[in-house]
């Protein structure tokens, strides 16, 4: 008895954490794909773009970079403008999926 | 990494100077930016400023545009389109500066490319073709038939993302990659000998390409722009033809030297003279013909290359604005797409005469067309972009010559792909929105649509291998790879990555002459 309440909690628990912190690497893409790729691409930036690439980039650094983009703490009016509409479960997302692509 | 950063910021440091110098900017004469649009824009919107994958940009076109809104298109690009930004390309001044030049422009008047402008503009880059290798210097299967290439446009149309690029099909691993400079947009192979391909670029340049060293040998530019392009069946002969300049050229394939070309105009099916772009154009096994579309004409024309001066025999009042087609009954049978009338047209190329126009949907691109043999019956299938409220893939009994079925799909449709060996007809929905990721598979027996398969990026092209074991399709711009799938099975197998690649060909094609149909086909029409 006491056991299946441990469980329980544990599972419960788990599922807490879970969803605080999800991030979906297949919503990610989408919203790259919809947001950034014009530019940075969906793995790569094109041979010719003069756009840093993203992909394969620290996850945690994107997150910075676009949330400071967002709150115009970092200057540049076309990254000011795009990443205005983000929330930061879409950061998060689109951070987590160019973290995990290989460059 | 650090170069492209190093990059954007001198390009960042070059728009501030021009910024700067913005004064002497002004001075700029029109040259300038009739040379900048040639140079960044024209591969997709036309060298006469009337449009061509892209929509016409001119005085008429943009009138009362606001150019702030245009400047954003420029800047930021076009998304669910292949229009890229030019943002820290072009600085402001000039994406201002060439806004306003396009809003002052009216189209221009077919600008000429002739027989001498593209005898000056041949280029030979393997002069001794002796010294190529004698067989293919990658692993590949003995009869070369695995061979399937990829039109990569690049993410601008033009520059280090524009190549053709070919893949072991058994293997899914990238064996050549050809630079074409512009986007490429056809690859053609030669029927008689398996070592030649011909790769057509949005500027209409063509590349004869050694498949053999994955070489370019030689290259000429036969217009302005324009993808139409033919090989005849002993391997002889080019056909390619403009949208600018309205001309066609036949070329000797060995040399591309140009041989004679043709002024593309005629009476349309209301009975007006007009000058004309070139649709598709297609040799065919079972004749020494080329059949080219007059696109705004409404006429197909047969062109006999064994009499001499190559005459032409015109077949008129097909249908309003032609596009592409496909063979049928051992390439005796041609079908075309008319646009505007909503019917594929199909013709007799031995008797030079319409058998009978059929309906196909709303605004039919049959792509490369398909046919398989069903039960007894020999069934073909048309896509078609479905600018109205019926998105349907039309299903024709080929020997009857009448509508079977019309599929419901779930949008607006480009190119079909089948194999004899292969269960499913793959379409690829092309609609602006989710559905662009997607394409749908027709069961060949049924008539219904099996599976949606959720490709990515803007899926399109489907092609099967030339064993139909593999289902390749290319994810396009925002995707920037080809996937690869198991035609029974549908599990993705592979990916190929490469910047918006467009147009898959196989090499198979040269064998079934038509998508979807078996080898023997052929075997008829010798």
């Amino acid at each position: 008895m006491k056991m299946t309440h441990f469980i329980v909690s544990l599972l419960a628990g788990l599922m807490a954490t879970g969803s605080a912190q999800a991030t979906s690497l297949y919503v990610g893409q989408a919203k790259a794909g919809a947001v950034c790729a014009q530019c940075h691409g969906i793995r790569m930036p094109s041979a010719d773009a003069p756009f840093p690439p993203l992909g394969g980039r620290d996850p945690e650094y994107l997150k910075t970079a676009i949330k400071q983009y967002r709150d115009k703490t970092r200057k540049s009016d076309i990254m000011n403008a795009i990443a205005g509409s983000l929330t930061d479960a879409e950061i998060n997302d689109i951070a987590a999926y160019y973290g995990s692509v290989k460059p | 990494m650090k170069n492209t950063i190093k990059m954007l910021n001198k390009s960042l440091l070059a728009s501030s100077i021009a910024m700067l110098l913005s004064s002497g900017m002004a001075l700029a004469k029109s040259d300038d930016f009739h040379k900048l649009y040639q140079d960044n824009c024209a591969s997709c919107h036309g060298s006469d400023h009337g449009g061509y994958l892209a929509p016409a940009l001119n005085s008429a076109t943009l009138k009362g545009r606001s150019p702030t809104a245009l400047r954003t298109i420029v800047m930021a690009g076009s998304f669910d389109t292949l229009m890229p930004p030019f943002y820290g390309r072009l600085d402001d001044d000039e994406i201002r500066g060439v806004i306003k030049h396009l809003q002052e422009t009216p189209k221009q008047p077919n600008p000429a490319w002739t027989i001498d402008d593209m005898k000056k503009s041949l280029k030979v880059y393997v002069k001794d073709e002796s010294t190529l290798p004698t067989k293919p210097t990658f692993q590949i299967d003995d009869k070369f038939e695995n061979l399937i290439g990829v039109a990569a446009r690049g993410k601008y149309g033009r520059g280090e993302g524009s190549k053709a690029i070919f893949i072991n099909s058994s293997t899914h691993q990238k064996v050549g990659e050809v630079p074409t400079g512009t986007a490429a947009h056809i690859i053609d192979f030669n029927p008689a000998n398996p070592r030649w391909a011909y790769v057509k670029t949005d500027t209409a340049e063509i590349f004869k390409v050694d498949l053999y060293s994955m070489q370019a040998v030689r290259s000429i530019k036969t217009g302005w722009n324009g993808p139409g392009m033919g090989v005849s069946r002993d391997g002889k002969y080019i056909m390619a033809g403009s949208f600018v300049p309205h001309n066609a050229v036949i070329l000797n394939a060995d040399t591309l030297e140009p041989l004679k070309t043709f002024e593309l105009e005629g009476i349309d099916p209301d009975g007006k003279h007009v000058s004309s772009d070139s649709g598709m154009i297609i040799g065919t096994p079972y004749a020494d013909i080329f059949a080219i579309a007059l696109e705004n004409a409404g006429q197909v024309w047969v062109i006999d290359l064994n009499k001499e001066g190559f005459p032409v025999t015109r077949i008129e009042k097909v249908g309003r604005h032609l596009h592409d087609a496909f063979l049928t009954h051992g390439g005796k049978k041609l079908m075309i797409a008319s646009y505007d009338d909503s019917i594929v047209a199909a013709i007799d190329l031995e008797k030079r005469e319409i058998i009978k126009k059929l309906e196909a949907g709303c605004v039919p691109h049959v792509g490369g067309g398909s046919a398989v043999k069903v039960d007894g019956r020999t069934l073909g299938f048309g896509t078609n972009f479905g600018d109205c409220d019926k998105t349907v893939v039309s299903v024709w009994d080929l020997d009857k010559m009448e509508v079977v079925k019309q599929v419901p799909v779930s949008g607006g449709t480009e190119s079909p792909a089948a194999h004899a060996n292969a269960p499913y007809v793959a379409v690829d929905i092309i609609s602006k929105d989710r559905r662009a990721r997607t394409v749908q598979l027709i069961d060949k027996k049924t008539l219904e649509v099996a599976r949606t398969l959720d490709v990515g990026g803007h899926a399109y092209f489907p092609e099967y291998s030339a064993d139909g074991k593999f289902l390749y399709i290319s994810a396009g711009y925002n995707g920037d790879e080809v996937v690869v799938y198991d035609s029974n099975t549908l599990q993705k197998v592979a990916s190929v990555p490469m910047e918006s690649p467009a147009g898959i060909f196989s090499r198979g094609r040269v064998k079934y002459m038509t998508r979807g149909l078996s080898p023997d086909e052929m075997e008829q029409s010798k």
